[in-house]
Parts: C-alpha cells; structure tokens; sequence
C-alpha cells in the first residue's frame, strides 16, 4: 500500500520537470519578445495539469492513467506549437486549459445524471441538426466544409457528432432487445450510420467519413447478433471505398501522392516529402528545440506536428508518443472489459476505438504509411474544437473507469 | 549559448520522457498483478462472495492464505477491509498439518461460519461460507 502511494507520484513528477525545463528553454529562445502574460500562463498551466494530477487521484476511484498520459501528450504538443508559432502557442494553451476544465466538468455531469442509455433518439436528432447547421452556415476550408463560425469562433461540429455518433450506437446496443422486436429494428442504427456518413460526404470530410465508418463497423462486429449485416456492412463500405476513389478527384491525387510524392514533389508532393525529410533530418535525438526548421513543412502546427515532433525532439520521441497512445487504447479496452454498466462498457469501448484510429490514421499518413488523410492527433495537435471534444471523450472515459452501480441488479 | 542548451535539453527530455512512460507501464504492472493472484494453483483462498461493487470499501475478489493470517480493519493485518462493522483485529486463520483453523478474537459483531455464530475455533471445510461484517467469503481449499 504504502510503496504503491509514493510510486504514483513519480510519473506525475517526471511530467512537472519535463514541462518546466521546456517552459524554461522556450521562454530563452523567445527571450526578445517575452512578456509577463505568456510566462505567467505557461507557469499556470504546469501548475494547472500538476494539480488536476493530484486531485483527480482523490476524487476518482477510476483509472488514474489515462489523464496523466494525456497531460503528457498534451505538453508535448503545447511545447512544439509554441516553438513553431508564439501567438499559436498561447491559444493552444488556453485550449488545454479549457480542455482541462471541461473535462472535470464533464466527469461531474456524466456521473451525476443518470439514464444516458435512454436518449437514443435525442442522440440522432441532435447529431442531424447540428450536420445540416454545418451545411447551411459552413465555410469551406481546405476542401471541406465542415467549420461553422458564430460570433467570430469557428467551431468544427465533426467533432462533437463523434461523440454524439458513440452515444447512439451505445444506447443501440444496450437497448438491443427493445428495438429487435420493432419492425424493421435492426435496420435502424444502420440507416442512422449510413445518413450521418452521407452528410459528411456532402461536407466532403473524408478523414471523418473514415472514423466514423470505423468505429461503427468495430462496435457492430463485436455487439450484433444479426452477421450478415456486418457483412453487408463490409461491402457497403468497400464498395463505397472504390466508388469514391473514382468519384472524387481529391481521393484519387491523395492516393498519387500516396504512390509516388517525387513525381509531383514540387506541387501536390510537397508537403508529404518535407515531412519525410524533416523525419530523416531530426535522426534519433533530433535536432533540439528550437533548431530545426518545422516551419519548412505546410501546416506543421496541426495535421503535421508528429513530424515537427520527430525533427526538433527526435524519433525516440515519436516512438514514445505512439506507445503513450498505445497504452492510452489498452488502458480504454481494459476499462470496458472491467466496466459492468452496458452503455458504459461499449462507451468506453468506442471511445478507444476514436483515439486508436484516429492517430493511427494521421500517424500513417505523416510516415507515408497509407494515403494521407488531414485530421488531428487528439490531444496533441493545435486546434480548440479537436482539443476540447478529446478531452470531453477522456472524461467519459474517466466515469465509465469507476464501477457504476447505479445499474439495478 | 541557446544551441547548447538545446542540444543538452533533447538528451534530457528523451531520458525524461522515457522513465516517464516506463513508470506509468510499472504501475499499469503492479495493477493488473493486483487483480489477479499471482498464482491460485497450489493454494487455499478466501473467494468474495458478495458483488464487489455493492461494498463500499476496497476490498479483494481472492485472497490467497498463508501458513498464518490475520484479518481485520488494521493496517497491520494480511488482509485488510475497511467495513466499519469489522473488528480492527477480528480474526485468525492457521494453518495446521494441512487445515485451516480459523480463531474469532472477541470481535464485536462475531465471525459466521455458515450461518453459526463462531464461540471457539473451528476448522474449516472445502466450501464453507465465512461472514464477517458485511462480507462474505467462500473457502476453497486445494490441499
């Protein structure tokens, strides 16, 4: 008992040293232009994720470590954009500030109201709303409309329908038994999943079409009883797979890139080759903060930050993130093997399956591993709507860790 | 004078970063061997009987006996519960010539051994239901 107290505290230590010694070395390399605010909030936030640490340790009996692996990922995303731009940086730390706070927020407000499970349609209809708002007031940017801006802050609704998306199927399948007796029951979470990912082929949101059908298809293959819909789901998927390739012009230059980036490397090629040499620049302790150049690569602050990372820190870096999300998904499947709570059990299960393939995703397209898809590592790349929703999703993690009892037996 | 640093900080920070992920995968270690017994195989156990969530207090779904044992709501004994109705030292289990004796020292609320109040020691069989406050324990014996 006693050895495992002090044991907790270690990692938690290690955390508070590694973010002030890179506070201390970025704070040097912008000391000519460095004002009070900026090392007054960098100081707040060590202090911030050093405490919720500590606290959350008292006020849950759950698992105490996924947030430590997530504050972690996230002071290593912070300390890369604040590298690569100031003004980026502090906005990003004002995000994982707010981040921080919606979490405890939402760990409160999951636990306290009870019968998530029975707001299916709520789930649907709001999920709809919110896509045809993306349509009506979106703005296109990069080829996707999936941003709307009210009032100067532009969110990106994809975000939040995850989560919504994981709630439905959730209350689907724990309520399996009601809707099998319907007519037709068993279609319904099926035509559901397909109208969502139809709004967001409308929206031309490749990366989302692509977790979204993901995480339904792994929740369907583990909680149907009827097979061949998976099956069907299968081919659905494949099928629509190949149509799209041929349908949109964008999917068919991504995969070029995918092919062959020399070819075209002035051009469309560009940004995947200077991600690939900043990789080989950084070697295996990189080129040290503040040293290489990650401003070569377009867009290093968001989809590419995992290069950016790999350049100025090294690949052993890279490597340790990628196993920090590794532990992340394992310790998200061991919570839903453990949980009791139905809902909670396949929450938590397709919360895991959202950070899995979701940084799977952009982990193999930054390596050329497969066709690059432009979304955000959660937790670590910049970006306010991505950031807060990941954080959201970890507090629903964080409650259905503890042992619900509020189920009747 | 930047570049230095620099150059010193990546070193430290991968050594940092890496005992870092090495102490949360020790204790994600020490977890999971909580859990689970090391091994169940050769030796008798106390099974919980009572769903573990409906207590609200730690306690384990197996505990594995020794040649002496004491249990109560102490710190000091091998197995510890915190149920306020548990003496804070309320019972003994020993080991002799391959059975177990389990011993009630005066504790306030008393030991049940299937039902019956427990006055003296008594020994314990392969499946006897063992209460003691609000838990309920099975005894599986292997010897």
């Amino acid at each position: 008992m006693f050895n495992r107290k002090i044991n907790y505290r270690l990692p938690r230590n290690f955390l508070f040293i590694f973010e002030l010694m890179s506070l201390f070395l970025l704070f040097i390399y912008y000391r000519h232009d460095l004002d009070k605010f900026t090392i007054f909030s960098g100081l707040m936030l060590v202090f911030i994720v050093y405490i919720s640490n500590f606290m959350l340790l008292r006020i849950s009996t759950g698992d105490n470590f996924i947030f430590l692996i997530v504050t972690m990922l996230v002071s290593i995303g912070g300390i890369m954009i604040y590298r690569i731009d100031s003004t980026l940086g502090m906005k990003q730390i004002f995000w994982i500030g707010l981040g921080i706070i919606l979490f405890f927020i939402t760990y409160f407000l999951i636990k306290k109201i009870k019968g998530w499970e029975n707001w299916f349609l709520i789930y649907v209809i709001s999920s709809i709303l919110l896509f045809i708002l993306t349509l009506i007031l979106g703005s296109r940017v990069k080829g996707a409309v999936n941003w709307i801006s009210i009032g100067g802050i532009s969110i990106q609704p994809s975000e939040i329908i995850k989560i919504a998306t994981i709630f439905t199927i959730s209350s689907y399948y724990t309520n399996y038994d009601k809707f099998k007796k319907m007519k037709f029951g068993s279609y319904y979470l099926i035509g559901i999943m397909y109208l969502f990912t139809l709004f967001l082929f409308l929206q031309k949101d490749l990366g989302s079409v692509l977790i979204f059908s993901a995480i339904f298809l792994c929740l369907q293959f583990i909680y149907e009883e009827n097979r061949k819909l998976v099956l069907l789901n299968i081919l659905i998927l494949s099928v629509s797979a190949v149509i799209g390739y041929f349908i949109f012009p964008h999917v068919m230059s991504r995969v070029e890139i995918w092919l062959n980036p020399w070819k075209t490397i002035d051009t469309k090629g560009y940004q995947i080759t200077q991600s690939l040499f900043a990789i080989a620049e950084g070697g295996f302790f990189g080129t040290g903060l503040g040293l290489g150049h990650p401003e070569f690569i377009p867009e290093a602050h968001t989809d590419f930050i995992f290069s950016a990372i790999c350049e100025e820190m090294g690949i052993f870096t890279g490597i340790g993130i990628i196993i920090l999300f590794l532990i992340l998904v394992y310790r998200g499947f061991k919570i839903s093997i453990k949980q009791r709570n139905e809902f909670f059990r396949i929450v938590a299960l397709g919360i895991s399956i959202l950070f899995g393939i979701q940084s799977f995703i952009i982990f193999g397209g930054v390596l050329k591993m497969i066709p690059l898809t432009g979304i955000t590592i959660p937790f670590v790349s910049y970006g306010g709507s991505s950031m807060l929703s990941s954080f959201i999703a970890l507090g629903i993690l964080q409650v259905a860790s503890e042992e619900l009892d509020f189920e009747e037996e | 004078m930047f570049n230095i640093i620099s150059i010193i900080f990546k070193y430290v920070f991968i050594i940092i970063f890496y005992l870092f992920i090495l102490s949360v995968i020790r204790l994600i270690y020490l977890d999971i061997r909580g859990i689970h017994p090391t091994s169940l195989d050769n030796t008798s156990y106390f099974k919980l009987i009572n769903r573990k969530d409906s207590l609200p207090f730690k306690v384990k779904e197996y505990y594995p006996l020794d040649d002496e044992i004491l249990l109560g709501r102490d710190n000091n004994n091998q197995i510890v519960i915190k149920d306020p109705y548990i003496s804070k030292r309320h019972l003994k289990i020993v080991k002799d010539e391959g059975d177990y004796y389990l011993e009630d020292f005066n504790s306030a609320n008393g030991t049940y051994l299937n039902g019956d109040k427990i006055m003296d020691v008594v020994r314990l069989e392969n499946g006897d239901r063992i209460r003691v406050g609000q838990v309920e324990f099975l005894f599986v014996n292997k010897e």
